[in-house]
């Protein structure tokens, strides 16, 4: 028997002898054999500590008798003490693990009774092996279903926005928890592919301001992570690991420091930060097509923009203050991201309704009659129809169509009325009542202050205007910001 | 922040606190770490909060996801891993 068979054995007996289904085995048997005690040998006859064990084990003739003809039967014999005793071989497969001693029978047990400690041994023997299967499965299977099942919920977390900076934040912070980590940076390739720019270095211990040289760029080749995006190979050593976000070429590296509990990093650790690698480099992936996605339509927006600015300046699009204040209401109201995308579309385009509004309506001083205020309703509808092919515009539509409805119901087109008029709408129906006031636009009334213009943004709260947006204006007013947000205005 | 004591006197907290003692790398959801402690998820996620609340649970959430991780204060897990063994 070598070293490593003899080891298992012995290990298999040590917990055999402590199991549950041992100790009923233990109680049964000592009342069946009358108050005998129990204890075990191992495969080469030693005993075997297992909490209750008898103490009297000099077993003289009956060892040296094992010893020399190792039977595979139970066996009566007659200890030191010229008392009773009883022993079972342990028998896994095809070899003897160990012995079961009943030590001081009252008197000699029928052979029914052997038999039956003998049957009642093979169960027990049985439901120890089920019970070692399920705690290896426990001890493999479960931490590897664990990460699993922490890979799904990284998934989860980072397939949930496409903003960059936010994604690139939330790698980090996911980094560190899996990795238990003190210090993580991320760093992407630069256009030229020779440099790695850091886009998030966290330190538990301390602040990492963005101008710390942490911060600066990496020459490929240079320091482990410009050598891992380099070579494109993982690197695990005691206090760090660093591996490349690979998809189809290199684009960065993840790197981890400085076990929170000071222990060093295992190829386990390894695995799972590879794991949260490849995830990681389909959400920068897609962040990234976004962004390009999102520049264009800008793009786009901005040179219809400019078109329709050629015809007849400011009509058609406001300032860029007016854009800023839009956005900074929908900051304030805590406007999901996706709705201040399509808002921002909307506020760079907000009057394309007035496109086939003829000129003289357009510019005319003072208030409107009746028959001019029903073709503005009805050419508001119309021009709507110049964007709505543009994919990307469909979602800001309903906010530029319906900027013009009162939260009461008396505005236009459609009359709607409270939250039935989209959120973004609201918003801009405040921003541009204010720049309305505040600006001198050819067609609008007397310029007015900002301070007045705010109360009459305020005495139309609720009537006008959704109040909710309202207030979030009133509390853009009062940031510093707001001056610079004004320009020229203020 | 209760003593580690006092938190392991609640049945659910104590569960949470056993399941990231063994398995610190874990970042679940609060269906995710009920079903690997076995025990009902609207008492977990009440033992979630509570511990998110006491800063011995990080929480990561998204506008569609909550996931929930063990603390990275050393000191933390120090006294919860030597509770636990003083358990043993």
């Amino acid at each position: 028997m070598n070293e490593s068979e003899k080891r298992e054995k012995q290990e298999f007996l040590i917990k055999f002898s402590k199991s549950s289904s041992v100790s009923a085995f233990r109680k049964i048997c000592s009342k069946i054999l009358r108050k005998s005690r129990c204890a075990f040998l191992d495969a080469e006859y030693k005993p075997v500590k297992c909490g209750g064990e008898c103490d009297h084990l000099k077993l003289g003739k009956y060892l040296a008798k094992l010893k020399s003809n190792p039977l595979r039967e139970y066996m009566l014999f007659k200890c030191n003490c010229n008392k009773i005793c009883l022993s079972f071989p342990i028998i896994q497969g095809s070899s003897v693990y160990g012995h079961v001693l009943f030590i001081h029978l009252n008197k000699e047990p029928r052979k029914t009774v052997m038999d039956s400690v003998r049957i009642c041994m093979d169960l027990v023997l049985k439901e120890f092996q089920k019970e070692r299967e399920l705690n290896k499965l426990y001890e493999t299977i479960r931490p590897r279903a664990i990460a699993l099942s922490t890979i799904h919920t990284i998934h989860r977390l980072l397939s949930s926005t496409l903003n960059m900076d936010e994604l690139i934040e939330r790698i980090a912070r996911l980094t560190l928890q899996v990795m238990r980590s003190r210090y993580c940076s991320i760093m992407l390739l630069d256009e030229s592919k020779k440099y790695l720019i850091p886009k998030a270095v966290i330190n538990l211990d301390e602040e990492i301001p963005k101008t710390s040289p942490q911060y600066k760029k990496i020459r490929l080749g240079v320091k482990l992570e410009g050598r891992v995006a380099k070579t494109g190979k993982a690197v695990l050593s005691r206090n760090s690991v660093c591996v490349p976000l690979v998809e189809e070429d290199i684009i960065g590296v993840i790197s981890a420091r400085d076990k929170t509990n000071d222990a060093p990093f295992d190829k386990f650790e390894l695995e799972i930060l590879i794991t949260l690698a490849e995830q990681a480099v389909i959400a920068v992936k897609n962040a990234q097509m976004y962004e390009e996605q999102e520049k264009r339509a800008y793009g786009s927006i901005k040179t219809l923009a400019a078109l329709l600015d050629s015809k007849s300046p400011n009509t058609f699009t406001h300032s860029d203050q007016f854009v800023k204040m839009v956005l900074a209401i929908a900051e304030e109201m805590k406007l999901p991201r996706e709705d201040i995308a399509n808002l921002h579309y909307s506020a760079l385009l907000p009057d394309t309704g007035k496109f086939s509004i003829p000129d003289e309506i357009l510019k005319k001083p003072g208030s409107l009659s009746s028959t001019e205020y029903d073709i503005i309703k009805k050419q508001h509808l119309e021009s709507l129809k110049i964007i709505e092919h543009l994919e990307f515009l469909k979602p800001a539509i309903p906010i530029i169509r319906h900027h013009h409805e009162r939260y009461d119901g008396a505005g236009y087109p459609d009359g709607l009325k409270g939250r039935a008029i989209p959120v973004g709408a609201r918003v801009m129906a405040v921003a541009n009542a204010f720049e309305a006031m505040v600006s001198a636009r050819p067609y609008k009334g007397k310029k007015i202050s900002i301070s007045q213009a705010i109360k009459e943004i305020e005495k139309n709260k609720g009537t006008q205007f959704d109040p909710e947006a309202v207030d979030a204006f009133i509390e853009t007013t009062k940031k510093p910001e707001f001056k610079n947000m004004l320009g020229a205005s203020a | 922040m209760k003593t580690v004591k006092n938190l392991f006197k609640n049945e659910a907290v104590r569960k949470i606190l056993l399941f990231f003692n063994e398995n610190p790398n874990c970042i679940d959801t609060a269906k995710g770490i009920s079903l690997w402690i076995s025990w009902d998820i609207n008492i977990i996620q009440k033992a979630l909060n509570q511990l998110v609340e006491d800063g011995i649970i990080t929480s990561h959430q998204t506008a569609s996801t909550t996931a929930y991780a063990y603390t990275n204060n050393k000191e933390i897990v120090k006294k919860i891993e030597k509770h636990v063994k003083s358990m043993l």
